[in-house]
Protein backbone atom coordinates (compact mmCIF):
# COMPACT_ATOMS: atom_id res chain seq x y z
CA UNK A 1 0.00 0.00 0.00
CA UNK A 2 0.77 3.96 0.03
CA UNK A 3 3.03 5.40 2.77
CA UNK A 4 6.81 5.98 3.01
CA UNK A 5 8.35 3.42 4.68
CA UNK A 6 9.63 4.47 8.22
CA UNK A 7 13.44 4.63 8.18
CA UNK A 8 14.63 4.40 11.27
CA UNK A 9 18.07 4.73 12.54
CA UNK A 10 19.22 3.56 15.99
CA UNK A 11 22.66 5.62 16.01
CA UNK A 12 21.17 8.95 14.80
CA UNK A 13 19.39 10.56 17.45
CA UNK A 14 16.48 13.32 15.61
CA UNK A 15 17.12 16.60 17.83
CA UNK A 16 13.34 17.58 16.36
CA UNK A 17 11.99 14.82 17.28
CA UNK A 18 13.65 15.14 21.04
CA UNK A 19 12.64 18.64 21.67
CA UNK A 20 9.04 17.57 20.67
CA UNK A 21 9.04 14.74 23.58
CA UNK A 22 10.06 17.25 25.81
CA UNK A 23 7.46 20.05 24.76
CA UNK A 24 4.62 17.51 25.21
CA UNK A 25 6.09 15.95 28.72
CA UNK A 26 6.54 19.57 29.87
CA UNK A 27 2.35 20.18 28.75
CA UNK A 28 1.50 16.81 30.18
CA UNK A 29 3.00 17.48 33.54
CA UNK A 30 2.05 20.94 33.70
CA UNK A 31 -1.55 19.78 33.06
CA UNK A 32 -1.34 16.98 36.01
CA UNK A 33 -0.06 19.66 37.93
CA UNK A 34 -3.65 21.76 37.35
CA UNK A 35 -5.49 19.25 37.99
CA UNK A 36 -3.98 17.50 41.12
CA UNK A 37 -4.69 21.02 42.40
CA UNK A 38 -7.96 20.55 42.43
CA UNK A 39 -8.19 16.90 43.67
CA UNK A 40 -5.37 16.83 46.36
CA UNK A 41 -7.41 18.08 49.15
CA UNK A 42 -10.90 16.41 48.04
CA UNK A 43 -13.76 18.51 46.42
CA UNK A 44 -13.30 20.80 50.09
CA UNK A 45 -13.21 24.35 49.16
CA UNK A 46 -11.08 25.04 52.70
CA UNK A 47 -9.09 21.58 52.06
CA UNK A 48 -5.79 24.10 51.08
CA UNK A 49 -6.22 25.71 55.07
CA UNK A 50 -5.45 22.04 55.79
CA UNK A 51 -2.01 21.69 54.64
CA UNK A 52 -1.16 24.82 56.69
CA UNK A 53 -2.85 23.38 59.76
CA UNK A 54 -1.52 20.28 59.83
CA UNK A 55 2.13 21.17 60.10
CA UNK A 56 0.91 24.30 62.73
CA UNK A 57 -0.89 22.13 65.18
CA UNK A 58 2.35 19.52 65.33
CA UNK A 59 4.33 22.34 65.97
CA UNK A 60 2.39 24.26 68.64
CA UNK A 61 1.55 20.43 70.68
CA UNK A 62 5.71 20.29 70.47
CA UNK A 63 5.84 23.72 71.21
CA UNK A 64 3.64 23.70 74.32
CA UNK A 65 5.57 20.37 75.97
CA UNK A 66 8.85 21.84 75.67
CA UNK A 67 7.63 25.38 77.14
CA UNK A 68 6.02 22.90 79.95
CA UNK A 69 9.31 21.00 80.60
CA UNK A 70 10.61 24.48 81.09
CA UNK A 71 13.09 22.82 78.31
CA UNK A 72 16.35 25.62 78.16
CA UNK A 73 16.38 27.00 73.93
CA UNK A 74 17.69 24.51 71.88
CA UNK A 75 21.24 25.66 71.24
CA UNK A 76 20.42 29.26 71.02
CA UNK A 77 17.72 29.10 68.24
CA UNK A 78 14.03 30.55 69.16
CA UNK A 79 11.71 27.52 69.98
CA UNK A 80 9.18 28.64 67.40
CA UNK A 81 11.48 28.71 64.00
CA UNK A 82 13.26 25.81 65.51
CA UNK A 83 10.31 23.60 65.73
CA UNK A 84 8.89 24.79 62.84
CA UNK A 85 12.29 24.06 60.72
CA UNK A 86 12.36 20.69 62.01
CA UNK A 87 8.31 19.76 61.33
CA UNK A 88 8.34 21.73 57.62
CA UNK A 89 11.47 20.02 56.99
CA UNK A 90 10.67 17.03 57.52
CA UNK A 91 7.41 17.42 55.36
CA UNK A 92 9.64 18.39 52.39
CA UNK A 93 10.87 14.68 52.29
CA UNK A 94 8.28 12.95 53.79
CA UNK A 95 5.54 14.34 51.66
CA UNK A 96 6.27 13.71 48.30
CA UNK A 97 7.08 10.21 48.86
CA UNK A 98 3.88 9.59 50.92
CA UNK A 99 2.01 11.39 47.51
CA UNK A 100 3.68 9.81 44.56
CA UNK A 101 3.69 6.30 46.41
CA UNK A 102 -0.25 5.45 45.65
CA UNK A 103 -0.27 7.70 42.78
CA UNK A 104 0.00 4.57 40.43
CA UNK A 105 -3.25 3.16 41.58
CA UNK A 106 -5.17 6.21 41.61
CA UNK A 107 -3.73 7.47 38.29
CA UNK A 108 -4.78 4.71 36.64
CA UNK A 109 -8.18 6.24 34.10
CA UNK A 110 -5.07 9.11 33.65
CA UNK A 111 -2.27 6.79 31.84
CA UNK A 112 -5.55 5.55 29.07
CA UNK A 113 -4.11 8.66 27.52
CA UNK A 114 -1.00 7.67 25.66
CA UNK A 115 0.85 10.41 26.00
CA UNK A 116 0.76 10.30 30.11
CA UNK A 117 3.42 7.95 31.49
CA UNK A 118 3.85 6.87 35.20
CA UNK A 119 6.60 9.17 35.32
CA UNK A 120 4.64 12.31 34.61
CA UNK A 121 2.19 11.56 36.94
CA UNK A 122 4.62 11.04 39.55
CA UNK A 123 6.84 13.86 38.89
CA UNK A 124 3.28 15.94 38.87
CA UNK A 125 2.41 15.01 42.46
CA UNK A 126 5.95 15.02 43.69
CA UNK A 127 6.84 18.20 42.43
CA UNK A 128 3.41 19.84 43.24
CA UNK A 129 4.14 18.48 46.66
CA UNK A 130 7.29 20.37 46.80
CA UNK A 131 5.93 23.35 45.81
CA UNK A 132 3.28 23.21 48.04
CA UNK A 133 5.51 22.64 51.44
CA UNK A 134 7.84 24.99 50.03
CA UNK A 135 4.64 27.51 50.40
CA UNK A 136 3.82 25.90 53.73
CA UNK A 137 7.15 26.62 54.67
CA UNK A 138 7.21 30.21 53.71
CA UNK A 139 3.77 30.96 54.59
CA UNK A 140 4.12 29.72 58.48
CA UNK A 141 7.55 31.73 58.97
CA UNK A 142 6.43 34.59 57.80
CA UNK A 143 3.22 33.57 60.86
CA UNK A 144 5.77 33.31 63.03
CA UNK A 145 7.04 36.68 62.51
CA UNK A 146 4.16 38.69 62.24
CA UNK A 147 3.42 36.72 65.97
CA UNK A 148 6.21 38.53 66.93
CA UNK A 149 8.51 35.31 67.16
CA UNK A 150 12.49 36.26 65.91
CA UNK A 151 12.87 34.53 62.03
CA UNK A 152 16.08 35.69 60.09
CA UNK A 153 17.31 33.73 57.70
CA UNK A 154 21.44 33.09 58.51
CA UNK A 155 22.04 31.92 54.77
CA UNK A 156 19.03 31.84 52.72
CA UNK A 157 21.33 29.50 49.71
CA UNK A 158 22.28 27.18 51.69
CA UNK A 159 18.50 26.99 52.93
CA UNK A 160 17.50 26.45 49.43
CA UNK A 161 20.71 23.65 49.30
CA UNK A 162 19.41 22.22 52.63
CA UNK A 163 15.60 21.82 51.89
CA UNK A 164 16.49 20.38 47.73
CA UNK A 165 18.59 17.58 49.53
CA UNK A 166 14.80 17.01 51.66
CA UNK A 167 12.94 17.15 48.52
CA UNK A 168 14.75 15.54 46.28
CA UNK A 169 15.36 12.30 48.64
CA UNK A 170 11.24 12.63 49.01
CA UNK A 171 11.10 12.28 44.92
CA UNK A 172 13.50 9.48 44.77
CA UNK A 173 11.94 7.47 47.79
CA UNK A 174 8.84 8.33 45.69
CA UNK A 175 9.38 7.10 42.82
CA UNK A 176 11.23 3.84 44.63
CA UNK A 177 7.94 2.80 46.57
CA UNK A 178 5.59 3.76 43.73
CA UNK A 179 7.05 1.26 41.08
CA UNK A 180 7.65 -1.36 44.12
CA UNK A 181 4.08 -0.96 45.57
CA UNK A 182 1.75 -2.36 42.41
CA UNK A 183 4.27 -5.09 42.15
CA UNK A 184 4.74 -5.85 46.12
CA UNK A 185 1.74 -4.13 47.62
CA UNK A 186 3.24 -4.84 51.36
CA UNK A 187 5.53 -1.74 50.76
CA UNK A 188 2.58 0.30 51.70
CA UNK A 189 2.59 -1.05 55.42
CA UNK A 190 6.25 -0.38 54.79
CA UNK A 191 6.58 2.85 54.56
CA UNK A 192 3.95 3.55 56.70
CA UNK A 193 5.89 2.48 59.58
CA UNK A 194 9.12 3.96 58.81
CA UNK A 195 7.52 7.60 57.90
CA UNK A 196 5.67 6.96 61.23
CA UNK A 197 7.54 6.18 64.20
CA UNK A 198 11.48 5.26 63.49
CA UNK A 199 11.92 8.35 60.68
CA UNK A 200 10.01 11.27 62.89
CA UNK A 201 10.97 9.69 65.75
CA UNK A 202 15.26 10.04 64.70
CA UNK A 203 15.19 12.70 62.54
CA UNK A 204 16.13 15.68 64.69
CA UNK A 205 12.31 17.51 64.01
CA UNK A 206 12.19 18.46 67.86
CA UNK A 207 16.13 17.84 69.09
CA UNK A 208 19.31 18.78 67.58
CA UNK A 209 22.23 15.73 66.98
CA UNK A 210 24.49 17.56 69.72
CA UNK A 211 21.47 17.02 72.94
CA UNK A 212 21.29 13.21 72.16
CA UNK A 213 23.72 11.25 74.09
CA UNK A 214 26.43 9.97 71.96
CA UNK A 215 26.21 6.08 71.65
CA UNK A 216 22.78 6.46 70.57
CA UNK A 217 23.97 9.24 68.64
CA UNK A 218 25.99 7.29 66.78
CA UNK A 219 23.25 5.10 65.15
CA UNK A 220 20.77 8.54 64.65
CA UNK A 221 23.72 9.32 62.64
CA UNK A 222 23.01 6.56 59.92
CA UNK A 223 19.46 8.91 58.96
CA UNK A 224 20.46 11.05 55.89
CA UNK A 225 17.17 13.06 57.45
CA UNK A 226 18.48 13.88 60.71
CA UNK A 227 21.96 15.25 58.73
CA UNK A 228 19.29 17.14 56.18
CA UNK A 229 17.44 18.96 59.01
CA UNK A 230 20.94 19.34 61.11
CA UNK A 231 22.17 21.01 58.07
CA UNK A 232 18.75 23.04 57.28
CA UNK A 233 19.02 24.22 60.68
CA UNK A 234 22.69 25.58 60.60
CA UNK A 235 22.02 27.15 57.52
CA UNK A 236 18.68 28.68 59.13
CA UNK A 237 20.24 30.34 62.70
CA UNK A 238 22.42 32.69 63.22
CA UNK A 239 23.45 31.44 66.52
CA UNK A 240 23.65 27.62 65.54
CA UNK A 241 26.29 25.57 63.83
CA UNK A 242 25.93 21.89 62.96
CA UNK A 243 28.88 19.86 64.11
CA UNK A 244 27.11 16.64 62.99
CA UNK A 245 25.52 17.08 59.47
CA UNK A 246 27.48 16.44 56.67
CA UNK A 247 26.78 17.71 52.97
CA UNK A 248 28.70 14.98 51.39
CA UNK A 249 26.82 11.79 53.50
CA UNK A 250 23.44 13.96 52.69
CA UNK A 251 23.45 14.60 48.49
CA UNK A 252 24.96 11.09 48.65
CA UNK A 253 21.54 10.13 49.87
CA UNK A 254 19.40 12.11 48.28
CA UNK A 255 21.14 11.99 44.68
CA UNK A 256 21.67 8.24 44.77
CA UNK A 257 18.08 7.30 46.23
CA UNK A 258 17.00 9.52 43.22
CA UNK A 259 19.02 7.55 40.70
CA UNK A 260 18.10 4.53 42.36
CA UNK A 261 14.46 5.28 42.21
CA UNK A 262 14.09 6.05 38.67
CA UNK A 263 16.15 3.13 37.87
CA UNK A 264 13.50 1.05 39.68
CA UNK A 265 10.64 2.99 37.91
CA UNK A 266 12.11 2.61 34.46
CA UNK A 267 12.76 -1.48 35.17
CA UNK A 268 9.49 -2.10 36.55
CA UNK A 269 6.67 0.50 35.01
CA UNK A 270 5.50 -1.63 32.32
CA UNK A 271 4.70 -4.54 35.13
CA UNK A 272 3.32 -1.73 37.69
CA UNK A 273 0.69 -0.76 34.93
CA UNK A 274 -0.45 -3.78 33.99
CA UNK A 275 -1.08 -5.37 37.56
CA UNK A 276 -4.27 -5.01 38.43
CA UNK B 1 0.25 6.11 8.99
CA UNK B 2 -0.63 3.39 11.30
CA UNK B 3 1.76 0.29 11.46
CA UNK B 4 2.02 -2.85 13.47
CA UNK B 5 4.86 -4.68 13.85
CA UNK B 6 4.99 -8.16 14.97
CA UNK B 7 3.03 -6.80 17.33
CA UNK B 8 2.54 -9.95 20.51
CA UNK B 9 -0.57 -9.68 23.19
CA UNK B 10 -1.14 -12.36 25.44
CA UNK B 11 -2.99 -12.73 29.07
CA UNK B 12 -2.54 -15.16 31.61
CA UNK B 13 -5.89 -16.98 32.40
CA UNK B 14 -6.57 -19.59 34.70
CA UNK B 15 -6.01 -22.31 32.25
CA UNK B 16 -2.32 -20.94 31.10
CA UNK B 17 -1.52 -18.73 28.51
CA UNK B 18 -4.64 -17.23 26.22
CA UNK B 19 -2.77 -15.82 23.08
CA UNK B 20 -4.60 -12.75 21.53
CA UNK B 21 -2.02 -10.89 19.47
CA UNK B 22 0.14 -13.51 17.62
CA UNK B 23 3.05 -11.55 15.91
CA UNK B 24 0.50 -9.14 13.68
CA UNK B 25 1.88 -6.88 11.58
CA UNK B 26 -0.26 -4.53 9.76
CA UNK B 27 -0.51 -1.61 8.07
CA UNK B 28 -3.55 1.16 7.87
CA UNK B 29 -3.58 2.36 4.53
CA UNK B 30 -3.93 6.28 4.81
CA UNK B 31 -7.20 8.17 5.26
CA UNK B 32 -8.74 4.63 4.63
CA UNK B 33 -11.33 3.83 7.34
CA UNK B 34 -10.94 0.52 8.15
CA UNK B 35 -13.10 -1.98 10.40
CA UNK B 36 -12.05 -5.06 12.41
CA UNK B 37 -14.46 -8.01 12.75
CA UNK B 38 -13.79 -10.54 15.13
CA UNK B 39 -16.07 -12.81 17.12
CA UNK B 40 -17.09 -12.31 21.16
CA UNK B 41 -13.28 -12.31 23.07
CA UNK B 42 -11.14 -12.04 20.04
CA UNK B 43 -9.29 -9.55 21.26
CA UNK B 44 -10.39 -6.81 19.56
CA UNK B 45 -10.43 -4.29 22.35
CA UNK B 46 -7.39 -5.42 23.35
CA UNK B 47 -6.37 -4.71 19.54
CA UNK B 48 -7.80 -1.43 19.86
CA UNK B 49 -6.54 -0.56 23.15
CA UNK B 50 -2.72 -0.65 21.44
CA UNK B 51 -3.50 0.89 18.75
CA UNK B 52 -4.35 3.63 20.84
CA UNK B 53 -1.80 3.02 22.87
CA UNK B 54 -3.52 2.83 26.15
CA UNK B 55 -1.88 -0.49 26.74
CA UNK B 56 1.53 -1.78 25.64
CA UNK B 57 2.37 -4.94 23.62
CA UNK B 58 3.88 -7.73 25.40
CA UNK B 59 6.10 -7.43 22.21
CA UNK B 60 6.77 -5.38 18.79
CA UNK B 61 5.77 -2.28 18.14
CA UNK B 62 3.30 0.31 16.95
CA UNK B 63 4.27 2.80 14.64
CA UNK B 64 2.45 6.09 13.96
CA UNK B 65 3.08 9.64 13.34
CA UNK B 66 -0.51 11.33 13.78
CA UNK B 67 -2.82 12.07 16.93
CA UNK B 68 -4.88 8.77 17.28
CA UNK B 69 -7.80 9.38 19.46
CA UNK B 70 -8.65 7.54 22.58
CA UNK B 71 -11.54 4.48 21.83
CA UNK B 72 -14.46 6.68 21.05
CA UNK B 73 -17.11 7.24 23.90
CA UNK B 74 -14.32 5.72 26.72
CA UNK B 75 -14.80 7.96 29.37
CA UNK B 76 -12.88 6.06 31.67
CA UNK B 77 -10.01 8.91 31.35
CA UNK B 78 -11.62 11.44 33.10
CA UNK B 79 -11.57 12.29 36.78
CA UNK B 80 -15.05 11.37 38.40
CA UNK B 81 -14.41 14.41 41.16
CA UNK B 82 -14.36 16.88 38.43
CA UNK B 83 -16.40 18.70 36.26
CA UNK B 84 -16.78 18.02 32.32
CA UNK B 85 -15.22 22.03 32.48
CA UNK B 86 -12.46 20.72 34.16
CA UNK B 87 -11.72 17.18 32.58
CA UNK B 88 -12.14 19.25 28.97
CA UNK B 89 -9.48 22.04 29.63
CA UNK B 90 -7.05 19.04 30.80
CA UNK B 91 -7.88 16.93 28.03
CA UNK B 92 -7.06 19.94 25.96
CA UNK B 93 -3.65 20.85 27.85
CA UNK B 94 -2.10 17.54 27.26
CA UNK B 95 -3.20 17.50 23.58
CA UNK B 96 -1.94 20.63 23.18
CA UNK B 97 -5.10 22.27 22.05
CA UNK B 98 -6.50 25.76 23.34
CA UNK B 99 -8.60 24.82 26.57
CA UNK B 100 -11.26 27.78 26.03
CA UNK B 101 -11.44 26.39 22.44
CA UNK B 102 -12.37 22.72 23.42
CA UNK B 103 -14.22 23.93 26.67
CA UNK B 104 -16.65 25.94 24.67
CA UNK B 105 -17.39 23.24 21.51
CA UNK B 106 -17.75 20.39 24.54
CA UNK B 107 -19.69 22.37 26.64
CA UNK B 108 -22.20 23.47 23.48
CA UNK B 109 -22.09 20.02 21.87
CA UNK B 110 -22.54 17.84 24.78
CA UNK B 111 -25.87 19.42 25.92
CA UNK B 112 -25.25 18.61 29.00
CA UNK B 113 -26.10 22.45 30.11
CA UNK B 114 -25.69 23.17 33.94
CA UNK B 115 -24.88 19.76 34.44
CA UNK B 116 -20.98 20.66 33.02
CA UNK B 117 -20.34 22.45 35.88
CA UNK B 118 -20.97 19.38 38.07
CA UNK B 119 -18.65 16.67 38.78
CA UNK B 120 -18.50 13.55 36.24
CA UNK B 121 -19.12 11.01 38.16
CA UNK B 122 -23.03 12.38 39.23
CA UNK B 123 -23.64 11.83 35.24
CA UNK B 124 -25.98 8.92 34.15
CA UNK B 125 -24.16 6.68 31.35
CA UNK B 126 -25.55 8.20 28.58
CA UNK B 127 -24.56 11.61 29.81
CA UNK B 128 -21.22 10.23 30.41
CA UNK B 129 -21.11 8.96 26.89
CA UNK B 130 -22.36 12.18 25.32
CA UNK B 131 -19.66 14.13 27.13
CA UNK B 132 -16.85 12.03 26.00
CA UNK B 133 -17.92 11.97 22.64
CA UNK B 134 -18.02 15.92 23.03
CA UNK B 135 -14.40 16.04 23.92
CA UNK B 136 -13.20 13.63 21.20
CA UNK B 137 -14.89 15.55 18.57
CA UNK B 138 -13.65 18.66 20.04
CA UNK B 139 -10.15 17.88 19.41
CA UNK B 140 -8.90 17.19 15.87
CA UNK B 141 -7.59 14.01 15.64
CA UNK B 142 -6.04 12.07 12.34
CA UNK B 143 -7.27 8.58 13.53
CA UNK B 144 -10.43 8.35 15.29
CA UNK B 145 -10.39 4.62 17.08
CA UNK B 146 -14.20 2.76 17.64
CA UNK B 147 -15.16 0.57 20.10
CA UNK B 148 -18.11 -1.20 19.50
CA UNK B 149 -21.18 0.97 18.14
CA UNK B 150 -21.35 4.71 17.98
CA UNK B 151 -24.88 4.36 19.57
CA UNK B 152 -25.34 6.51 22.86
CA UNK B 153 -27.92 9.25 24.15
CA UNK B 154 -31.66 9.44 22.40
CA UNK B 155 -32.52 8.82 18.50
CA UNK B 156 -31.88 12.68 18.44
CA UNK B 157 -28.46 13.37 19.58
CA UNK B 158 -27.08 9.87 17.93
CA UNK B 159 -28.31 11.74 14.81
CA UNK B 160 -26.78 14.67 15.94
CA UNK B 161 -23.40 13.27 16.75
CA UNK B 162 -23.52 10.77 13.57
CA UNK B 163 -23.45 13.97 11.18
CA UNK B 164 -21.04 15.76 12.77
CA UNK B 165 -18.65 12.20 12.91
CA UNK B 166 -19.41 11.64 9.04
CA UNK B 167 -18.10 15.42 8.52
CA UNK B 168 -15.43 14.89 10.23
CA UNK B 169 -14.29 11.61 8.41
CA UNK B 170 -13.61 13.63 5.43
CA UNK B 171 -10.30 14.64 7.08
CA UNK B 172 -9.95 11.54 9.45
CA UNK B 173 -9.68 8.31 9.39
CA UNK B 174 -11.25 5.92 11.31
CA UNK B 175 -10.52 2.50 12.98
CA UNK B 176 -13.45 0.62 14.28
CA UNK B 177 -14.28 -2.87 16.10
CA UNK B 178 -17.08 -4.40 15.53
CA UNK B 179 -18.60 -7.64 15.45
CA UNK B 180 -21.83 -6.13 14.31
CA UNK B 181 -21.30 -6.45 10.27
CA UNK B 182 -24.40 -3.12 10.05
CA UNK B 183 -21.82 -1.05 11.94
CA UNK B 184 -19.08 -2.08 9.85
CA UNK B 185 -20.98 -1.68 6.04
CA UNK B 186 -21.69 1.76 6.84
CA UNK B 187 -18.64 3.32 8.61
CA UNK B 188 -15.75 1.42 6.61
CA UNK B 189 -13.80 1.14 3.02
CA UNK B 190 -12.46 -1.98 3.99
CA UNK B 191 -12.25 -4.70 6.80
CA UNK B 192 -9.70 -6.92 9.13
CA UNK B 193 -10.73 -9.86 10.41
CA UNK B 194 -9.15 -11.00 13.67
CA UNK B 195 -9.43 -14.55 14.48
CA UNK B 196 -6.71 -16.92 16.41
CA UNK B 197 -4.23 -14.12 16.83
CA UNK B 198 -3.97 -13.28 13.38
CA UNK B 199 -5.17 -10.24 11.44
CA UNK B 200 -5.76 -10.07 7.90
CA UNK B 201 -6.48 -7.10 6.28
CA UNK B 202 -9.14 -7.24 2.98
CA UNK B 203 -9.37 -4.38 0.68
CA UNK B 204 -12.62 -5.44 -0.14
CA UNK B 205 -15.45 -5.13 2.15
CA UNK B 206 -17.46 -7.28 0.61
CA UNK B 207 -14.70 -9.92 0.94
CA UNK B 208 -14.13 -9.34 4.30
CA UNK B 209 -18.14 -9.41 5.39
CA UNK B 210 -18.31 -13.10 3.44
CA UNK B 211 -15.21 -14.38 4.99
CA UNK B 212 -16.45 -13.00 8.38
CA UNK B 213 -19.92 -14.76 7.85
CA UNK B 214 -17.95 -18.20 6.75
CA UNK B 215 -16.09 -17.42 10.53
CA UNK B 216 -18.85 -17.24 11.98
CA UNK B 217 -21.25 -20.30 10.68
CA UNK B 218 -18.06 -22.41 11.26
CA UNK B 219 -19.03 -25.24 14.15
CA UNK B 220 -16.87 -24.54 16.75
Amino acid sequence: MSGTPVVRSASAVDAGRVIRGIEVQARVINALMLRETKTRYGNYKIGFLWGLIEPAVSVSIFVAIFSVLRQDQPSGMPLVPFMLVGFVGFSMFKDPWGQMQAAIGHSRQLLAFPQVSTFDVLMAKGLLEVAITLFVFVFLLCMAALLGYEVRVERPLGVLMACALLCTLGLGMGFLFAAVEPIIPSVKQLSGQLMGRPLYFSSGLFFTAEAIPGAVLDYLLWNPVLHMIELLRGEFFHGFETAYGSWLYASGWSFGTLAAGLTVHQALRRRAISTK
Amino acid sequence: MIRLVDVSKRYRTQAGHKVVLDKVNLEFPVGASVGILGLNGAGKSTLIRIIGRAEPPDSGRMECDQRVSWPLGYSGGFQGNLTARENARFVARIYGEDPRYIEAFTEEFSELGEYFDEPVKSYSAGMQSRFAFSVSLACNFEYYLVDEALETGDARYREKFRLAFEERRANASVILVSHNEQTIRRNCDMAAILHDGSLVLYEDLKEALYEYNVLQNRPR
